[in-house]
This record gives C-alpha cells, structure tokens and sequence, in this order.
C-alpha cells in the first residue's frame, strides 16, 4: 500500500509505510492546537513519561516500553494512563544487566495510541536528554514524525526548588526517599511514571509558592539552570 | 488504547486501601470501583485541604499519605474541640457529603499530603454498591450525631450555669420604670391606665413615693366587678394595703420565699429611703429561672395558684423547645418534659388535697401510658389512676366517691395548666380507674388470663403505671402482682408480643420508607405508631418477661437486655435508634405547634436531608431487630 500511504501522507514519508487509517490519524494528532504553556499548573494536563529500554546508550540501546501518565489540573486520574511494551523480537544484546526487557519492532498503531494518549500536552519526565531521546527516536523511525513538543527535566527542575534537600543517593531514588514516595515496581515504566507524576504534584506546589506557577515557568527555571551550569 | 497501567495503578491502590478499615472488609467489586474512580491530589505542608468556606463538600478524601490536622471551624473555642490529626487510610468529610453541607471542619496538611479523592457522584454509588461501606458511612454519622449532641449538651449546661440565676439581685431583675399613682385617683383611671400599658399591678404611693398599697388585675374581678364598685371611687378603697416590699440588694430567691409566705405574686423593690423602685412578679422570677430545671422546679413547688402553674408549664414548654433548638437528645427532652410535668401535677394534687380532706387513707396517683413511661413529648393528653386502700368493704363506695371528687378537680385543673382531658377517659375521676389495691389487681389479673385485643391494648396503656404522688409502695405491690400474674401465664406474654410484632418497621425492599400506611395523608409516616410504639411495645414485653420494674423504654431495654445478654453495643445501637425517632417527632411537633397546628406524628421522609434519612433507616432497622428477638423468643 505505499502508493497509497504516499498519495496521503504528505511530507514526511521518507520512512515507514503507513495505512491511510494511520495516515489520517497522524495528520489529525498533528491538527491538534497546541496547549497553552502560560495555564496554571492546575488548569492544564502534563504528561509524565519514563522508559525501559535495553541498556543506556542513546544511540545503540533501544526502547522496550514506555509508561505514561497524565496530571491533570494538578491530579493523577488512573484511568488516563498509558502503557506501551514494544513486541518482543531478539535477545538484547546485554542479558545479565537487563533480563527483563526486550526490545522489539514497536507496533505502529501503538505508537500512534501513544502520540494521541499525549496530544499537545508538555511532557515531562525524569532525566529528560535520555527518556526523550529514547522515544523521539522510536517515533521518527517508525512513523517518520517529529514529536515537537516542550520537554521539562525534573532533574534540573527540582534542584532549583527544592535548594535545601540534601540527597545521599543521587536521581530519582533519592527525590522517592526524600519525600517517601513508594514505588509499585521500581524500574517498570509505568510505576516508575507514577512515581515521577508524584514528584511532579509536589513540585508544582512548591513552583507555584515561589511563583512559577506555569508550565512555562517551569521550563524558563530548567533554561537558566542549565544556562548557569554551562557556563559555570 | 492499553489498560494495563491503569489496571497496575488501580490494583496499587486496592492493595494501599485493603490494609486500612473499612475498606479491608470492603465487597472486592466495590473496591475496584473505589480505586477505579478515585484521583490522587497532593497538598504541600500548610494547604487547607478542605473547609466550610469551600462550600459544599464536593468528594471523598482518603488520606494516602502524609497526616493531617483537623480542627472543628465555627464559634466554638478551642477548649472543647481539641485538634485531632488523620493519618494514611482515614477518610474525611463524610458527614459533609452524606449531608451536602459544607464541611464543618478545617483540614490541614501538616506534611506532604497524597489524598485519594472520590467525586460525591461516585461516592454515593459507592455507599449502594457496598453494604459495608454504607454501614460505615452510618456509624460513623451516628458516632458524629452522638458527639455533635454531647457538644451542645456541654455547651447547654455551661449557658445555664451562667445565666442569672436565684441568686441575682433585685435590682437586676427590675427592668421597668414602676407605674404608680397616688391614693385618691380614681378606680377608672387606674384600670385605664393598667389596660393601656399593659400592666398586671399598680402600685399606690404617697407623696414620699413610699408604697401605700397595691391594687392587681386579679383584684378588678372580686373587688370592683362582683361588688358592683363605682369606678369613681379612689383606688385606695381597694388596694391591698401594706404591700410586701425588699430592699433593691434582696436577691430573687428572697422574693420567691416572701410570695410563697404570704401567697402573694407581687413584691415590692424599695431603696434605701423606702421609695418605690420597681415590682417584681411571680412570672419574673419565673422568666429569670429560664433555663434552669431546679428553679423552674423550685417555683412550681412554691406556686400558690393556678394561674402561677399555668405559666410554669408554658414555661417548660419554652425550655424544652429550645433545648430541642439546641440539639439536646430526644431521650433528655422527653425526661425532662416529663420530670416538670410530675412537678407540676403534684404541685396541682396538693393545691387539691387542702381542699379534698383524704385524710387517714393509703392512695397513690398513677400516671399511665407515656407519662407513665417518663416519655413525654409536646402534645400529650392526660393518662392517670387511683389506687387506695379500703380496710372495710363498707366503706369502699364512700370512699370511692370522695376519691372521684377530689380526681375530678385534680383532672380539671390539670386541664386548666395545659394538659387536656383524656378523650379515651383514663383519668382518675372514672370510677373504673379509681379502685382499691385488689380491684386494680384483678384487673390486671383479668387482662392478663383472657388476652383479647381489647385486654392487650389495656396492657400496652396501663401495665406502664408509675406512681406521682402518695403511697409509692403500692404501686410497687401492683407491680408485684402483675409479675406474678404474667409469670404464670406464658401465653399472655407470647400473645402481647405477638401484638407488638402486628406493626413492622416502614422499611421499604425498593424505597427507604414505605409512607402509604395513612391513606389520608400519603407520603408520610406516622413516628408514633411506626416508630416510637415499636421499641416501647418490645420494651414491654422484654420488661414483663424478666420481671424489669422500670417502665421507661430506655431503662427496660438497659435493664432487660442486660438480663437477655445482648450486648452493650447493640443496646446501645437500638438505644440512639428510638432516641433519634423521638427527636424527630419532638421537632416535627414544635414546627407544627409554631405553624399553629396541632402537633401530630406524620413526619415526610422526602424532606428529611439525606443524614436524617440515613439514621432513620438505621433507627428503624434497629427497631426490627428488636422485633427479630420477639420473634426469636416467642417462636412466632
């Protein structure tokens, strides 16, 4: 069907052949109108993304699922969560490290399940350059898209807002200890997901008390603090 | 698009909410749809969560993690609310949402809070899908209902305590500038005067302003009316001279005591120099007793007339509706009402005895049905007996007579004070409710070997005698005998249960209430027959059956069901059931006594709020468990 996939699919159809029932579904995820980054944490939607992948090469390691979970207007509603295990097809190639996941040929109308499940919303997600990186990848290769929405890193955010926590451990386990946030199954995507979702009510608390009290903000506070650890 | 994370999310939460009652015990599928429909929200340390200023509690807060700080909100200092602090697994505002008011606490995180949120739709659908969580959510409104009672009750006692009591001063008590007029005015003036301000005495002074006499309504029908005085003649001609005065420093208690000395209902306030300072009446001190059950007990015990008891009793009226306004039990109000009503009717036989010389004889009043169960409510008729002792059967009719004059004047005058006469006759002055110890017994007797219906509903009436005055030891001989009497007949007792098991609780398989009972008036139950009647019919048989003496519905279920070996709890339970259904009728009477109706039972269950509905539903769920051990004892 690719004669067909071309006649409808636009621009990017350098890559994958796609159905003209994806083909629409994808230019109808595109129609979508951005969302405004300048709403309230608490009159928007953020979604919370983590990763199980194959090991932690960007560029050689792949993705084998994906956990997702929306916040919105400052609440976790279990129903709108989502999760994506790519199919299983060879061993990975470091089996002592990582028994469990396995990467595989994702499922195109998953990925698009996916992209429709996050719409326009900013996402956001723990270690950003590596989660992002992993899915952006994923989604360009197999539906040849450019995701093109705002990342926000609580790594960078939460050092900034939260300047008195002193942490023995270092990521995400030690926000998780900090605030005695248990985790369901740590490491499965989903609960490692809800776990940051958590992290993420507490911190656009503590942002709004200090004034960022947008999305925007949020981004605006990751900029600088990235911008003074460059040049510092 | 996949459920799999959300199946893992929502079965986290069902494990998270297993742990903590009720939902441990909660049905597994009402569970799923607890956590199914819950949100989780955080609160940083400090946030309100909820209070009554957010309006009408709009979901169900189970506190996940973190704990917080709950402070009841409104006037009340902190004294009597001491914060309490919720931790993981308890949930809030459920009283709120049964009631759709707004919250009438503040809840503060004190750290970072997680809270499952369920909207009020979901949470009302929970309380149907799951029993165990319905019954939570009742007990728990019970358990608020008991505690929000014992709160007013506290507060109530405290008001009283620092209301002006006895012990105030005259010169407190005297508000109104003293009307006076010198000797020699004229009747006609006088009565005009009094008319036109409204004034029930007139004092008399010289030029001094020193009191010369005092001149009272009561005074213009014996005085001037039934002589047939002229009107033009001065008032000093009819005054009472040399009226009672007290200095301005003389407190209230020494007013009462020189009324009741001299049988008056004026005393005189006077400063230092003698002058005329203000009246006091009988019905001041009475207003001033105001809340205060000794005092109001105090005046009608030192009450000289009628006219005095009448007030006392609207009195008691006033007081027990506003302690019904205050959120007092319906267990106290009915006591109390009864307990001033006693006052009262022994305060009427006395007044009575002076004129009625029984003199020599052993006799007791009896008091029947609800009087007789101490659960008097607002509209009440009067239910009363003699008993006496005739050592010779010759003089037994003689006897009788006399007693039937002096019951006669007494049921008269308990009339007059706002106890109206019995339609059904059972008064004291029917010849066949004033009868000697052994016609009395073999009444009973007769009642208790035949039990027809008729013989049934004479029990339920009169087998609930309290003795009010006189000889209380025959009372109790009665009380022995009919022991005896029911002892030996085990068919009596199976047949009066049987009676009381004739009326089920209006609880409905597809609606809460089944309200078609009265035709003439659809939508409404009648608190009496439906509710009430049901525990004091159990409550009888309970109490004849273990030889119980009380005849109060409370003390027979405490007594008996003590001697039955149910539990305290479930005593307990059915205890705040027949309680609330009391309160209710209690109130449903004061609102149709304020519309200028007479005040019947039909109460609508469409406009009780959902909190009442739930505990009536409760109450009368309590009341056919009553019935079930009726059923269980007496194999019916």
């Amino acid at each position: 069907m690719a004669w067909y996939s071309r006649l409808f699919g636009g621009q990017e159809t350098t890559g994958p052949a796609l159905t003209a029932r994806q083909q629409q579904l994808l230019a109808a995820w595109r129609q979508l109108p951005d969302q405004d980054m300048r709403r309230s944490h608490y009159r928007c939607r953020y979604v919370v993304v983590d990763v199980e992948t194959t090991g932690i090469n960007v560029k050689t390691d792949r993705l084998c699922a994906i956990g997702a979970l929306a916040v919105v207007n400052g609440q976790i509603d279990f129903k709108d969560a989502f999760h994506l295990v790519l199919e299983p097809a060879a061993p990975a190639d470091d089996p002592a490290e990582h028994p469990e996941p396995v990467a595989g040929a994702p499922s195109i109308d998953a990925l698009i399940s996916f992209l429709h499940f996050v719409g326009k919303a900013p996402l956001l997600a723990y270690n950003v350059p590596f989660v992002a990186a992993m899915i952006e990848r994923t989604l360009a290769e197999n539906l040849g898209i450019d995701l093109g929405l705002p990342w926000i890193d609580l790594a960078w955010v939460m050092p900034d807002l939260f300047r008195d926590v002193e942490h023995t451990e270092t990521g995400l386990d030690a926000w998780l200890n900090h605030f005695a946030i248990t985790s369901i199954r740590r490491h499965h995507a989903v609960s490692d997901a809800y776990a940051t979702a958590q992290l993420l009510q507490i911190t656009i608390a503590s942002g709004a008390r200090k004034g960022f009290t947008t999305p925007a903000s949020l981004l605006d506070l990751e900029k600088a603090r990235r911008h003074m650890h460059q040049s510092g | 698009m996949s459920n799999s994370a959300t199946e893992m999310l929502v079965s986290a939460c069902i494990r998270f909410l297993q742990a903590h009652p009720p939902f441990d015990r909660m049905e597994a599928e009402a569970l799923c749809f607890l956590a199914e429909h819950v949100t989780l929200a955080h609160y940083p340390k400090g946030a309100r969560i909820l209070s009554s200023e957010m309006g009408v509690a709009r979901a169900l807060y189970i506190l996940q993690h973190g704990r917080v700080r709950v402070r009841s909100s409104g006037g009340a200092s902190n004294a009597d609310s001491a914060p309490s602090t919720l931790g993981p697994g308890q949930a809030f505002a459920i009283g709120a949402l049964m009631a759709q008011h707004p919250a009438s606490s503040v809840y503060v995180a004190r750290e970072e809070v997680f809270c499952y949120e369920l909207p009020v739709d979901d949470f009302f659908t929970l309380t149907q899908k799951s029993t165990v969580f319905n019954l939570f959510c009742s007990q728990h409104i019970a358990g608020l209902l008991k505690h929000s009672q014992q709160q007013l009750q506290l507060q109530f006692a405290q008001r009283a305590a620092e209301q002006r009591t006895m012990n105030s001063p005259l010169a407190a008590i005297v508000k109104r500038e003293p009307v006076s007029v010198a000797p020699e005015t004229s009747i006609r003036q006088v009565v005009a005067l009094m008319a036109d301000r409204h004034l029930g005495s007139m004092v008399i002074v010289d030029a001094g302003e020193q009191p010369l006499g005092i001149f009272t309504l009561s005074d213009v029908l014996k005085r001037i009316v039934l002589p047939g005085t002229s009107l033009e003649q001065p008032i000093s001609s009819v005054m009472s001279d040399l009226p009672q005065t007290l200095p301005l420093a003389a407190n209230a208690h020494d007013a009462a005591l020189t009324m009741a000395m001299h049988g008056i209902r004026h005393v005189l306030a006077v400063d230092e120099g003698g002058r005329l300072r203000g009246v006091v009446s009988e019905r001041d001190l009475f207003k001033l007793q105001g809340a205060g059950l000794r005092q109001i007990r105090h005046a009608i015990d030192a009450a000289s007339s009628l006219e005095v008891l009448q007030h006392a009793r609207e009195d008691v009226r006033q007081l027990s509706l506003t302690m019904l306004a205050e959120g007092v039990g319906g267990q106290e109000i009915t006591q109390f009402i009864s307990t001033l009503n006693d006052t009262v009717t022994r305060r009427i036989i006395e007044l009575n005895l002076d004129r009625h010389d029984l003199y020599g004889i052993d006799w007791t009043w009896l008091s029947f049905g609800s009087e007789g169960r101490d659960e008097q409510t607002f509209t009440t008729d009067q239910d009363n007996g003699i008993v006496y002792i005739c050592t010779d059967i010759m003089d037994r009719e003689q006897t009788q007579l006399r007693f039937l004059d002096f019951a006669r004047d007494v049921n008269a005058d308990l009339d007059t004070c706002g106890f109206p006469l019995c339609k059904g006759n059972i008064m004291a002055s029917n010849p066949s409710l004033c009868l000697t110890l052994e016609e009395w017994e073999e009444k009973f007797a007769q009642w208790v070997r035949t039990p027809e219906p008729q013989a049934l509903l004479n029990a339920t009436i009169f087998f609930d005698f309290r003795p009010l005055y006189g000889r209380f030891n025959l009372a109790h001989r009665m009380r022995i005998s009919l022991f005896r009497q029911t002892n030996g007949n085990p068919l009596f007792l199976r047949m009066l249960a049987q009676n009381a098991l004739s009326v089920s609780p209006p609880l409905g398989r597809i609606r809460d209430f089944v309200t078609g009972a009265d035709r003439e008036h659809p939508g409404t139950i009648d608190l009496k027959k439906y509710g009430v009647r049901l525990f004091t019919d159990a409550a009888r048989v309970f109490a004849l059956a273990r030889q119980v003496e009380a005849t109060n519905t409370v003390a027979r279920i405490k007594r008996a069901g003590a001697l039955m070996n149910i539990s305290p709890e479930d005593v307990a339970a059915s205890l705040e059931g027949f309680n609330f259904i009391q309160l209710l009728r209690l109130r449903h009477q004061h609102f149709e006594q304020e519309h200028g109706r007479a005040g019947d039972n039909l109460i609508r269950p469409d406009e009780l709020n959902e909190i009442e509905r739930r505990i009536l539903k409760e109450a009368f769920r309590q009341a056919r468990k009553l019935q079930a051990r009726l059923k269980l004892d007496y194999q019916i």
